[in-house]
């Protein structure tokens, strides 16, 4: 398998805060990568550099092999990174067409794409994750499960070849967590793309990942298949403290 | 001949045949028919009491600013508290362009559009490395900086008393006739932007903004190159903004930025926009209307009260409907007006 992202040695300080201290790992195209750690250990910061929200203060950044680290988010997105939220975070006053028409229109380059092929488009995002029924809804009115599925057809509609995936779990019951995560594996199926998932839940990134990484205190302490990493002493350690 | 009104439906009855009209509201939505009441209006008002034109060009000239103000909120997510600067920059550079180097109106409205296209280039970058209050004040700054300027280079802008001497748009040698052509030449420039943005409003363009008022940092992450449309919105919406200083500076044939500089000017701009509904395209040409005339009576009733109770009056106004005259319409048919606005906190 290619190898899609290429994370060397990245930092990042807020004031005297390391959030992100010389991490580095690599994905394969294809692959669902977990991405762990307690509370504060830096996951998102992570993913904010990786998507080009906040800048990298030392390290590169390498997507299909091109340097994307001083790229705009936008331009990551159109090489083909995007993402999801863990508080979901959709254009409120859009409906939810509205909202997957804005991704079908910019995301990776269509040429010659219309309003109007956008809008056809959109459509089909939004059957995918079941809320097209939902569609003239604006995306404020919608419940945290749709507005989750709204954010994951918003983020397929831009063509991504790479996703991350924040927190899927947080604030949904057990049946739409469920729900949510056989969502992912479908999109992972249908739209071939690979899957950076960020989770606290061990159970979901047992069963759905390949590789899991783990971080704690902004640093990376181990990298490998789920059931090495849960036996790990460090991760164990990182999670429940010192016996 | 009989009329008769049923069921939403008018029939006049003539020499034994039927003609039916219906009378449904949806219909009444019909741009054409606004269009048409535009235009007859200064006509009507030419033949009926003529001293009512100038109010009717100021008016169509108030909604010619705030239509472009809209778009210019609508394209940054931020409310300009400063669009006069560009009637100053417009304004100037046509009064200064005719008064020393004899140019028609039209070469200095070009150099009026140029003028505002430069400086909205220049100072668009606010809309990106500023937002909230902080792009509030900046843009509130500038019209006043401007005023000041006038004042120490009073060799150039004649300071206080303004420049004078510009030559006029029209000259028939009848002066309501003067006026009435103004008022088509301001309703002809109030309806130009009115349909242009309009277009925009419906276009590709009005999604990424309507995205980027939602949440820059989610719409850049999609793919939306944030800053050039900020900064295409900014530049476009201060050219416009400038061939209305154009305007003002031919119509009066004297430009001070004493009149047009000050917060009370901002003041009308900014209630004609608040109160057609902030970013409603349609709603300004509302608001404009309504600023000026309650303008006119209040200086025509009150004399010199009026300056006093025309903010006052205005801020009730503000308070009852928080989302201008439009909002009243757009509370039902929320659906049907895809891109509204939100503020920046």
């Amino acid at each position: 398998m290619a190898e899609i992202l290429k994370v060397s040695n990245v930092s990042k300080h807020f004031g005297g805060l390391t959030a992100v201290n010389d991490v580095s790992f690599s994905i394969n195209e294809g692959e669902t990568v977990g991405l762990m750690g307690p509370n504060g250990a830096g996951k998102t910061t992570l993913v904010n550099m990786i998507c080009g929200s906040y800048g990298v203060d030392s390290g590169k950044i390498e997507f299909l092999g091109k340097d994307i680290t001083r790229l705009p988010p936008w331009k990551r997105c159109k090489l083909g990174i995007c993402r999801t939220y863990q508080i979901p975070r959709p254009f409120p006053e859009l409906t939810a067409l509205g909202s997957v028409v804005v991704s079908a229109l910019h995301g990776k380059d269509r040429p010659n794409r219309s309003l109007e092929d956008a809008y056809m488009e959109a459509t089909l995002y939004l059957e995918f994750v079941g809320l097209f029924s939902k569609r003239n809804v604006l995306a404020r009115d919608l419940t945290l499960f749709e507005m989750r599925g709204l954010e994951l057809a918003r983020a397929l509609a831009t063509q991504p070849k790479l996703i991350f995936v924040d927190e899927v779990m947080a604030g949904l019951n057990p049946g739409e967590a469920e729900k949510a995560v056989r969502l992912i594996e479908h999109a992972k199926d249908q739209f071939g793309v690979t899957v950076l998932w960020i989770e606290h839940v061990m159970a979901v990134l047992m069963r759905a990942a390949e590789r899991v990484i783990v971080l704690h205190y902004g640093e990376k302490i181990a990298e490998g298949p789920p059931k090495e990493v849960a036996d790990n002493p460090l991760v164990i350690e990182s999670y429940l403290g010192r016996g | 001949m009989e009329f008769e009104f049923k069921r939403e439906r008018l029939v006049l009855h003539a020499g034994g045949q039927k003609w039916e009209w219906r009378i449904e509201p949806r219909y009444w939505r019909n741009p054409l028919i606004y269009i048409g009441i535009l235009i007859a209006a200064p006509v009507i008002v030419y033949f009926i009491y003529p001293p009512l034109l100038p109010t009717i060009i100021e008016a169509n000239l108030l909604a010619a600013i705030a239509i472009p103000l809209a778009l210019m909120t609508m394209s940054t997510g931020r409310m300009n508290f400063g669009p006069q600067f560009y009637i100053g920059i417009g304004g100037y550079t046509a009064a200064l362009l005719s008064i020393h180097f004899h140019l028609n109106p039209g070469l200095t409205m070009v150099a009026a559009a140029l003028g505002g296209l430069v400086f909205g280039f220049l100072m668009s970058p606010l809309a990106i490395i500023s937002g909230g209050l902080y792009y509030s004040l900046l843009t509130l700054l500038f019209p006043l900086l401007f005023i000041e300027a006038t004042l120490i280079f009073s060799d150039l802008f004649k300071g206080d008393t303004g420049l004078s001497g510009i030559a006029p748009l029209v000259s028939t040698g009848i002066f309501s006739l003067n006026l009435l052509i103004y008022a088509f030449i301001s309703l002809a420039i109030m309806l130009v932007y009115l349909f242009a943005i309009d277009k925009i409003f419906r276009s590709r363009y009005a999604i990424q903004m309507a995205a980027i008022n939602d949440d820059e940092e989610v719409a850049s992450s999609i793919g939306v190159n944030v800053n050039k449309v900020k900064i295409l919105g900014f530049t476009i919406a201060a050219t416009l903004v400038a061939v209305v200083g154009w305007f003002y500076a031919h119509y009066y044939q004297a430009f001070s930025g004493q009149v047009f500089l000050p917060l009370s000017f901002m003041l009308k701009i900014f209630m004609v926009t608040m109160l057609g509904g902030r970013t409603q395209i349609y709603g300004c040409v509302i608001g404009g209307y309504f600023i000026a005339f309650l303008e006119m009576i209040l200086i025509r009733t009150t004399g010199d009260m009026s300056p006093v109770l025309f903010p006052i009056i205005l801020l009730i106004l503000l308070l009852v409907l928080p989302e201008g005259l439009f909002g009243l319409y757009r509370k039902r048919h929320y659906r049907e007006y895809m891109p509204t606005l939100r503020f920046r906190r």
